[in-house]
């Protein structure tokens, strides 16, 4: 006799997503449940509103539960709008270093969203940041990488940023970077670890062209 | 003949590329087939060199290139036990583990996504008849989904080729299938045992009733998703799940590459991610 059985009726639902009008207004009260699972399908039913990225930012900003915090970030990534990328921004900012990394991956995964803020990204104030969104281009398909990679090794004054940089380029640097490494080695003679990052970088690079 | 050739440090760097972008891992004895692969790709796009076509890889902005290597590496093939290990690890770890923790008599409920054409499925079903004594106290559903409406009826037929069931021991095959049409019938006992349905993973509407599952088997189908459809697809899976349920993906696959939502189990049999007990 097997004890193999089928679905009777569908599986019931409790404590969650059905309590409220599944309307702008009705999920973004819905955020305030008090059950971590109805916040989740809120998050991400209000992907379908345009206007949603205010009260998901809104929202991560005091949400404590991770499985929240990740379906917000996954749906800002959806919207991908203004509001949504300054919400995902402002987690490179967290002192929270799973928020942050998982920002950083959310923001690799959508090139065209986050392309046109690295420039301003990479003139931020804060180095912390900069190096996060070197972090970010390491493996954001977008044509621009080696050019911003260019652009940091070309201006930061930031050693530990531009180290960051060089790394990245030893990797994806083509003949366009050399002359970049080259005045980078200079501008920082005195640091003998971005002299010896510059010269793994240019070997790499002429290997790679042979 | 190719004068393209893979350097030690080529190989390495792609093997951990790869693994971040797919999840996918390559040993090196694997090192030929990835090798042949890769040529054959810089041979297509003209990159003329590892270097240029990984640059290429890395960063060309449509993603298209990198899910033509995904499909060259991978071998989209199902076929009766495979994999077995994870059903070992059903049996003998995950099964026992959620008996032990379980506090009602509700059913034990394991979801196949994609079913593809039900070898999964119906292999899940012969392996707890088998091999797990529990299947006479408790009673299980499985539920197999996939996308495709076609393949669905084909595995509700379940007709298989002699190739769909060479891995399976004369024994079973002799007792569940019955040789017909130059192919293998599945007996209607199992055929009633599971239960066929048509998802979309990616669709919140659709998926909102499949919850309460004890166990997932997604193996072989987050690799062919970008990455935002991947984290989706996970979170999608973690609200379909009980606390303390299992997820098994494919043996190259890892959902520590995918989400930080789920805990990292490592059975004797086989590694599968566990969504946390205390996860509301």
């Amino acid at each position: 006799m097997m004890a193999f059985i089928k679905q009777q009726a569908p599986q019931e639902v409790s404590e969650d997503e059905r309590t409220t009008a599944r309307d702008f207004h009705g999920l973004s009260a819905e955020l305030n449940s008090e059950h971590a699972t109805a916040r989740r399908w809120a998050v991400r039913d209000l992907v379908s509103f345009p206007q949603a990225s205010e009260v998901l930012v809104a929202r991560l900003k005091i949400e404590e539960d991770a499985s929240v915090r990740t379906a917000i970030l996954s749906s800002l990534a959806q919207l991908g709008d203004k509001t949504a990328m300054n919400g995902l921004v402002t987690c490179l900012r967290s002192d929270e270093a799973s928020l942050r990394n998982e920002a950083i991956e959310v923001l690799k995964a959508i090139p065209d969203e986050v392309g046109p803020i690295i420039n301003a990204l990479l003139n931020d104030s804060d180095s912390d940041v900069r190096i996060f969104t070197i972090n970010i281009l390491e493996s954001l398909r977008h044509e621009h990488v080696e050019q911003w990679l260019m652009s940091v090794i070309d201006n930061d004054d930031q050693v530990n940023v531009c180290a960051t940089a060089v790394d990245l380029l030893s990797e994806v640097g083509s003949e366009l970077s050399v002359q970049s490494l080259m005045n980078l080695k200079q501008r920082f003679a005195n640091e003998p670890y971005i002299c010896f990052s510059v010269d793994l970088a240019l070997k790499r690079i002429q290997q790679g062209e042979h | 003949m190719t004068s393209i050739t893979i350097s030690e440090e080529d190989f390495s760097k792609f093997k951990e590329f790869f693994y971040r972008k797919t999840g996918m891992q390559f040993e090196n004895s694997k090192r030929y087939f990835v090798d042949k692969r890769l040529i054959e790709r810089i041979e297509a796009t003209n990159s003329g060199s590892f270097r240029s076509y990984f640059v290429m890889l890395r960063f060309e902005t449509t993603g298209e290139e990198l899910q033509k290597l995904v499909n060259l590496m991978t071998v989209n093939e199902t076929y009766f036990f495979r994999e077995e290990y994870q059903f070992k690890c059903l049996v003998d770890s995950i099964l026992p583990e959620i008996v032990r923790k379980k506090t009602d008599d509700s059913p034990i409920r394991i979801w196949s996504v994609p079913s593809s054409s039900g070898e999964e499925a119906y292999s899940i079903a012969i392996y707890l008849l088998e091999h797990w004594s529990g299947i006479d106290r408790w009673d299980v559903e499985i539920i197999s989904s996939d996308i495709d409406t076609e393949i669905i009826s084909q595995a509700k037929k379940g007709h298989y080729s002699p190739r769909s069931v060479q891995n399976l021991p004369d024994k079973i095959l002799h007792k569940y299938f019955t040789y017909k049409n130059e192919g293998y019938q599945i007996c209607r006992d199992l055929q009633q045992a599971v239960e066929f349905t048509r998802v979309n993973i990616m669709e919140p509407l659709e998926v909102r009733s499949y919850r309460n599952m004890d166990v997932i088997f997604c193996r072989n189908l987050l690799i062919y998703f970008d990455d935002v459809s991947r984290r989706y697809a996970a979170e999608m899976f973690f609200d379909a799940m009980k606390a303390g349920g299992f997820v098994c993906l494919g043996h190259s696959e890892s959902m520590s590459r995918i989400s930080s939502l789920f805990r990292v189990c490592k059975f004797p049999e086989a590694i599968v991610y566990q969504k946390p007990l205390e996860s509301r």
